[in-house]
């Protein structure tokens, strides 16, 4: 069969407005349908004819996915809210700049328009020659083109390769795990709760998933508990492009201090691994210790044990060391004089 | 034109509103009754030969109508030049369609049906197999001793010496060139040892080789000598309009819709790769979404919709996609170069040994490497030089010219060897790129013709450029504060020169002035951005006295009577079409003077052309053009264009025969005297700011000076300066190609995985200037503007890095932040020295 | 059905990529089929044994005969468990994930085939050098037997040799897993350059993409027919009537009654220059 690219093919789109009707089709249709919310990851697949579902479901009418509701003095958010009104929303703004900064940085401002926070953290891996539609192991076959002598694999990972080297390139990610998301997901069996840190997998557990959701299942809100509201932030995406980039690494850290001392802390980093490793050595290394730059070298030399490079992408290890320096410590990344 | 009312003024292009209001039509936007859709088949491998093909299921599928294959193509045909030389079919060069595909992504067959999804799903329904072939992406690889290589016959063109003039032949002018033919060529192994010290190996007898001075002394003078090795990436062009074409048949005309850089000269283009006459071919391209070399006088790949129009008898539309653009629209060729330079202890460089390998794609032999030695001979007049090169065939997509071709290259490979070199010596860097600037009528490359005659440049004002630079930018005061560290970041201040041609000569002008009083220009140059298409004839507006409100322009469309103009490419048309244009305006002023005279008394030279109109000098008796006009019209003759020039290109006599009869028309070719080569020149500077902890960095500040003669056009100059400097610091930060070397596929296809700058990723502050010295050797003084600051832009950010971080940080370009910071981290360059699209 | 999996390379050209899990779970249920039909037919039908007094009469007839007689030498039972142990790992972290258990499975994978390979090494040469190494064969020679063998396990007195050593189903199970075995090890070295190891430069281009993907459905096929093979065997180790021959692989002997009654000695010569009865 010859290949072509770029003309989505046919296939039969649904349009609920409601999330009942969602999880109906989606129940009926099993395997064979394709959720799309903000398209940004979905028209890729559905245009290069990789992805050949039949149905595509077309979340962008079920209004109760949308919005940001206040709950227990933390936030429930509908997973089509788009990033924009994420980035705006004022307690987001005030309690939780965390996840602001992270949805500011996300690709460009009209992507961000029409791009969903649910879309974000359940994207697909952006590996170059997985999204070309060769048969590597994510989908379905036996070989990672991205780690051979040859690749080109300077945006793959340095952490928990098994098999696939691909990175997880979601922005708001790290910062949902660090803020101790959780992620509700509902299906025609009904609703679970995940923390954000268990809703990403590695190609260790599945290799050709990013994530826990299953055929069927739809993630519809994501729950921010008041647990971090008001803590001490910092976030920062590298990236080669001022906009429309995804990321080299990100890191995203919430401190709490007791005085001058380091109460509690998550640290998440991602485009490091398949998905958004939080650093518990480094968390349970820092805590105790003041905010100092001998904490934020220490913390630097430990994230990156065990980091494996690949031809590519050895600068990651320096990288990540470098600005998971930056979460402990503070500053400087994000001011620059122009 | 002593004083100009239109000349060196802004003003509101005729195609704006249309622009900003999408109401302008490119390509794509046009439709037609019963117009079908094409899809392309792609070679999925870099190089192979198909063995089998199947069309029957495709066939069978409802609303496919046709399918043009390799077989359906004509072949390609000798053809002959204005020159009257014969140009042999290059056997071995581009076609649109193959059973032979020699680059991943090159188009096998097209299929046209009733909508794009049944093309493509029909598409999905061939029965294809391919027999792989050997295949090489990176030309280093090609030339290892042993390499494979990306054509069957060999890697690289040989051009055969010409055979000596047949007897009784027209002399030298007539000559026919020799043809093209494909040869292989390897590097020895004790030549190629030096490659895995990353340095570039030097070829002894490489095909390209020329020579002037004593380089050996130029060495043994030299303070200091430097040898270096810089890698150059390969680019898209990235317009933003693919090549999309519309194409159908009226009897035995082809109208074809598409984006070109060139309206008049696309006609010669169709006619050439479609096999139709000339007169039979139309051309429609009113807008044109970018070019940058790209789409010079269209695309090969228009004659698949043009031919399936004719195979399906309907119009055909064949939208380009952006991953198929990525292979079939062209990029610039990569450059690795070897440079070993002499410099007195003064900056000043005695000797220039260069060695260029250009990636040149499977086809047609680029200029880009031969260009690298001519335009660093130009830009820095080495007191000897010598240079060798070699265009490397591979199995990526094809080149062609982009902004600056090979001159682009020369900077990148040139300015950070004189950066190096002005800190070795402690010199500034503004003052060795003024030591070496050419002054006045420089010469430049190779000793040429029976007498071994260098070329030389009509003028040249780099050493101005660079002195008000300087000023401008407060080079004195950045540098000053460059190096020196604020929490984890770093300044750098960098400055480099740039150059390439700018004009060419002997093109027509044609306009009629219509009793109503209008000017009616016809413009056969394209609309691909540059305002050139109007800006030119702002100059015959201004010689017969008409305000540019009564002025109306006609393009876009090759039925509508256009006059023979120049390539839109290689920065020509503003220096071409304005002498043009100058020479249809004053042909103009001549016919309003003579019948001024006969009407109201005296000799023409008593009457001068002004105001809308033509009267006598010092006042007095006179006529209003839209009255001269009337009068032209009752004259006859050569006053309303029923007589012509007997010098006029054959194109613009069948347009202005067309238009005769209706005004006062003003014709002509350009004639001017013209001593020199045309070339112009950019100072750029840039400071940047870089992130030691990240790698990341970013451009503060950007200026560029350009000398570019007398500037018609303020705002489209500025455009220029900027997009094309936007276009070079592309190179220098981040754009670039990526193929997987095992199986010669591209890995970056897609707008973003190229990496072309954002809006954010240009300076944060940019600003331009001119030095405002006409050129002497044109008449309007004005040369051209759209290539010198590619190179500018790209090396000054080159240079300002490492200003910021020294020598030990970059061997190529784009330099990415991964570079910066495993170079800082290992206190040496780290990124594989010579490997091609990493 | 399709067996096999197809995938695409860079090219457009059409790979194997896998053995498809259908086969895995045709061979599920084969094996337990075969568990089930052969369970109900032992349980329904009349079996042959040796009749006791025919047992009693040999017991009586050689009394020098040692009262334990080795079967497995340590080294062999040692081999064997690891074996076991090494290819129950292999094939649990290979097919629990295809069930829908997902764990990180692939260091537990390789490091499983390091020691199964290590093992089988081990095994052919201990058993070319220190066992009888043809004593475990089966060829032209053993049809007679097989005739006898089925014949016998219908319920039918059949005249003739009883086994040696190695029963001949034992035989041919062995020959079984030997082939099965050996396809999977070979292959799944070659597949440890594909992934990373402290062992190998990784090099997922030593072979085409052609041979790779028979490669990997050579030892997907291996795979799905160790999950038959292995149901039968650890069927039959815990069958009662087979249970001397389970605890013989434990405790390496057997007594001397369950010699004489299952098998020939002429074939199965326990008496030799050696000492007996040595465990």
């Amino acid at each position: 069969m010859a290949v072509i690219h770029d003309v989505m093919p046919a296939f039969e789109l649904f349009q609920p407005a409601s999330i009942s009707d969602a999880l109906t089709l989606l129940n009926r249709h099993g395997s064979n349908a394709w959720v799309m919310a903000g398209g940004l990851d979905s028209f890729d697949w559905l245009k290069d004819r990789i992805k050949r579902p039949s149905v595509v479901i077309d979340l962008s009418q079920v209004q109760a996915l949308r919005g940001i509701k206040e709950q227990n003095g933390g936030l429930e958010i509908g997973a089509a809210t788009t990033l924009t009104e994420v980035a705006r929303h004022l307690v987001v703004r005030d309690k939780f700049r965390l996840l602001m900064e992270a949805a500011e940085l996300v690709a460009s401002p009209q992507i961000r328009h029409q791009g969903t926070i649910g879309g974000n953290v359940s994207q697909d891996t952006r590996c170059w020659y997985y999204r070309s539609g060769w048969t590597c192991y994510r989908a379905g076959g036996n070989i990672c083109y991205a780690d051979t002598p040859t690749a080109i694999n300077r945006e793959h990972a340095i952490l928990d390769a098994d098999r696939c080297v691909a990175v997880n390139p979601s922005d708001t990610a790290p910062a949902l795990v660090a803020l101790d998301a959780q992620m509700v997901i509902r299906s025609a069996r009904g609703e679970r709760i995940v923390n954000a840190e268990d809703y990403f997998i590695g190609p260790a557990v599945d290799i050709t998933r990013m994530t826990v959701l299953a055929p069927g299942e739809l993630l519809t809100a994501i729950r921010i508990p008041s647990t971090w509201a008001g803590a001490q932030f910092y976030f920062e995406k590298v990236r080669d492009r001022n906009v429309w980039d995804f990321p080299l690494l990100n890191v995203a850290s919430a401190i709490k201090y007791s005085g001058q001392t380091i109460e509690r802390i998550h640290l998440v980093i991602n485009a490091a691994a398949a998905r958004p490793l939080r650093l518990h050595a480094v968390e349970a290394a820092v805590v105790g210790k003041p905010r100092n730059e001998q904490t934020a070298d220490l913390a630097g030399r430990i994230a990156v044990q065990g980091a494996q490079p690949l031809r590519h992408n050895g600068y990651k290890i320096p990288l990540m060391r470098n600005v998971v320096k930056r979460a402990i410590r503070g500053g400087g990344g994000g001011t620059w004089t122009s | 034109m002593a004083e100009h009312k239109l000349v060196g003024q802004n003003y509101t292009t005729p195609d704006l509103v249309a622009k900003v209001t999408g109401k302008a039509k490119y390509a794509e936007d046009f439709r037609a009754e019963g117009m079908i859709f094409a899809k392309l088949l792609l070679s999925p491998l870099p190089h192979a030969r198909v063995t089998r093909l199947d069309l029957s299921a495709a066939l069978a599928v409802p609303g496919v109508k046709a399918i043009l294959t390799a077989d359906d193509l004509p072949a390609a045909a000798d053809a002959v030049n204005d020159n009257g030389q014969l140009i042999l079919a290059n056997l071995d060069g581009e076609v649109a369609l193959t059973n032979e595909p020699v680059y991943q992504g090159q188009p096998i067959l097209a299929v046209a049906a009733v909508d794009e999804v049944t093309a493509a799903d029909a598409i999905e329904k061939i029965q294809i197999e391919f027999q792989p072939l050997p295949f090489v992406v990176d030309p280093l690889e090609s030339l290892r001793p042993g390499g494979p290589n990306a054509r069957t016959k060999g890697n690289y063109w040989n051009i055969p010496a010409p055979a000596p003039a047949a007897q009784g032949g027209g002399g030298g002018r007539g000559q026919n060139p020799p043809r093209p033919e494909i040869r292989g060529l390897k590097f020895t192994d004790a030549e190629f040892a030096e490659a895995k010290d990353g340095r570039l190996p030097v070829m002894r007898e490489a095909p390209e080789k020329w020579s002037y001075g004593d380089l050996d002394a130029g060495f043994k003078n030299a303070a200091l000598v430097l040898d270096e090795t810089f890698v150059t990436p390969d680019t898209s062009h990235q317009t933003l309009e693919t090549r999309t074409v519309m194409a159908y048949w009226q009897n035995s005309k082809v109208y074809v819709y598409t984006g070109t850089q060139s309206t008049a000269q696309t006609v010669l283009g169709v006619s050439r790769w479609v096999g139709v006459d000339p007169a039979n071919v139309v051309v429609i391209s009113e807008y044109t979404g970018g070019g940058f070399g790209s789409k010079i006088t269209g695309a090969i790949s228009l004659v698949i919709p043009v031919l399936l129009s004719k195979k399906a008898n309907a119009p055909v539309m064949m939208r380009v996609s952006r991953e198929e653009e990525h292979y079939i629209g062209r990029g610039r060729p990569g450059v690795r170069g070897r440079m070993k330079v002499g410099f007195s202890k003064e900056g000043r460089i005695t000797a220039l040994d260069m060695f260029s390998v250009s990636d040149n794609g499977p086809f047609e032999r680029q200029g880009d490497c031969g260009n690298t030695g001519v335009i660093s001979s130009l830009m820095y007049q080495p007191l000897a030089m010598r240079f060798r090169g070699i265009s490397v065939l591979t199995n990526t997509p094809p080149r062609g010219p982009q902004s600056q071709p090979g001159g682009m290259q020369a900077a990148a490979l040139m300015e950070p060897v004189i950066a190096k070199a002005a800190r070795k010596l402690g010199i500034d860097q503004v003052a060795i790129r003024r030591i070496n600037a050419p002054v006045g009528k420089a010469s430049f490359g190779p000793p040429a013709g029976p007498k071994a005659v260098r070329q030389y440049v009509t003028s040249a004002f780099v050493q101005e450029a660079l002195e008000k630079g300087a000023a401008l930018f407060k080079w004195d005061e950045r540098k000053a504060r460059s190096g020196k560290r604020n929490g984890s970041k770093v300044r750098g201040v960098g400055v480099a020169v740039s150059t390439y041609s700018a004009g060419s000569v002997g093109y027509d002008g044609l306009f009629v002035i219509k009793p109503d009083g209008r000017l009616y220009v016809q413009s056969g140059i394209g609309n691909h951005g540059t305002a050139s298409v109007s800006d030119c004839h702002r100059v015959s507006a201004e010689l017969v006295g008409v305000p540019w409100e009564k002025c109306e322009v006609t393009w876009g469309n090759t039925a509508k009577n256009l006059p023979w103009t120049c390539n839109s490419g290689g920065s020509q048309t503003i220096h071409a079409m304005t002498r043009a244009a100058h020479a249809a305006g004053m042909d103009a002023t001549k016919k309003l003077r003579e019948i001024a005279a006969k009407d109201l008394g005296g000799r023409p030279e008593d009457y001068e052309v002004a105001n809308e109109r033509v009267f006598r000098k010092g006042g007095g008796a006179g006529m209003s053009l839209a009255k001269a006009a009337q009068r032209a019209i009752d004259l006859g003759g050569a006053y309303d264009g029923h007589e012509l020039p007997k010098d006029i290109n054959k194109f613009t006599r069948a347009s202005a025969t067309a238009l005769a009869g209706q005004g006062l028309m003003g014709v002509g070719k350009d004639n001017y005297p013209h001593d020199g080569q045309s070339r112009s020149f950019v100072a750029g500077f840039a400071e940047v700011e870089i992130d030691v902890e990240t790698g990341k960095f970013h451009i503060l500040d950007y200026l560029a000076v350009a000398d570019v003669g007398t500037v018609i056009h303020p705002r489209a100059v500025g455009g220029q300066i900027l997009g094309r400097s936007m276009l070079g610091i592309g190179h220098a930060i981040g754009q670039k190609w990526v193929y997987d070397q095992h199986y010669g596929v591209a890995l970056a296809k897609r707008f973003h995985h190229n990496r072309p700058p954002t809006i954010l990723d240009a300076p944060a502050r940019m600003q331009w200037a001119t030095v405002d010295l006409p050129d002497p050797e044109t008449p309007v003084g004005a040369r051209g503007i759209g290539e010198p600051p590619v190179g500018a832009g790209c090396c000054a950010v080159l240079n300002a890095i490492s200003d910021a971080l020294g020598d030990d940080v970059f061997r190529r370009a784009p330099v990415t932040l991964d570079m910066i910071l495993t170079a800082l981290e290992a206190g040496r360059p780290t990124t594989e020295p010579l490997t091609a699209h990493i | 059905m399709d067996f096999v999996r197809w995938g695409q390379n860079p090219w457009g050209q059409n790979i194997l990529t896998h053995v498809s899990w259908t086969l895995f779970w045709a061979s599920l249920f084969a094996g337990l089929m075969f568990l089930v039909a052969h369970g109900s037919y032992m349980l329904l039908s009349a079996h042959r044994k040796r009749p006791s007094a025919e047992t009693d009469r040999m017991e009586a007839a050689q009394p020098n005969l040692p009262k334990r007689i080795e079967r497995h030498s340590l080294m062999a039972r040692a081999f064997h468990w690891v074996m076991a142990a090494a290819m129950f790992v292999l094939l649990f972290t290979a097919f629990l994930p295809v069930v829908g258990v997902k764990f990180p499975w692939v260091t537990w994978h390789w490091i499983a085939g390091l020691v199964l390979t290590g093992s089988i090494v081990f095994h052919i040469v201990h058993a070319s050098f220190w066992l009888d190494f043809w004593s475990i064969w089966v060829g032209p020679k053993d049809i007679p037997e097989l005739k006898a063998e089925v014949l016998r396990e219908m319920g039918q007195d059949v005249p003739g040799l009883k086994s040696g050593k190695y029963p001949l189903g034992n035989r041919l199970y062995h020959l079984a897993i030997m082939v099965a075995g050996l396809s999977a090890v070979a292959t799944g070295m070659f597949m440890m350059t594909r992934v990373r190891t402290p062992l190998f430069t990784r090099n997922p281009y030593l072979f085409s993409d052609r041979t790779w993907g028979v490669t990997y459905v050579t030892h997907g096929v291996a795979g799905v027919g160790l999950v038959g093979l292995v149901i039968a065997h650890v069927y039959f180790a815990i069958r009662p009537e087979k249970w001397w021959i389970t605890k013989s692989m434990i405790f390496g002997w057997i007594t001397r009654r369950q010699y004489l009654e299952h098998h020939e000695p002429e074939r199965w010569r326990v008496m030799t220059d050696r000492p007996t009865g040595r465990i």
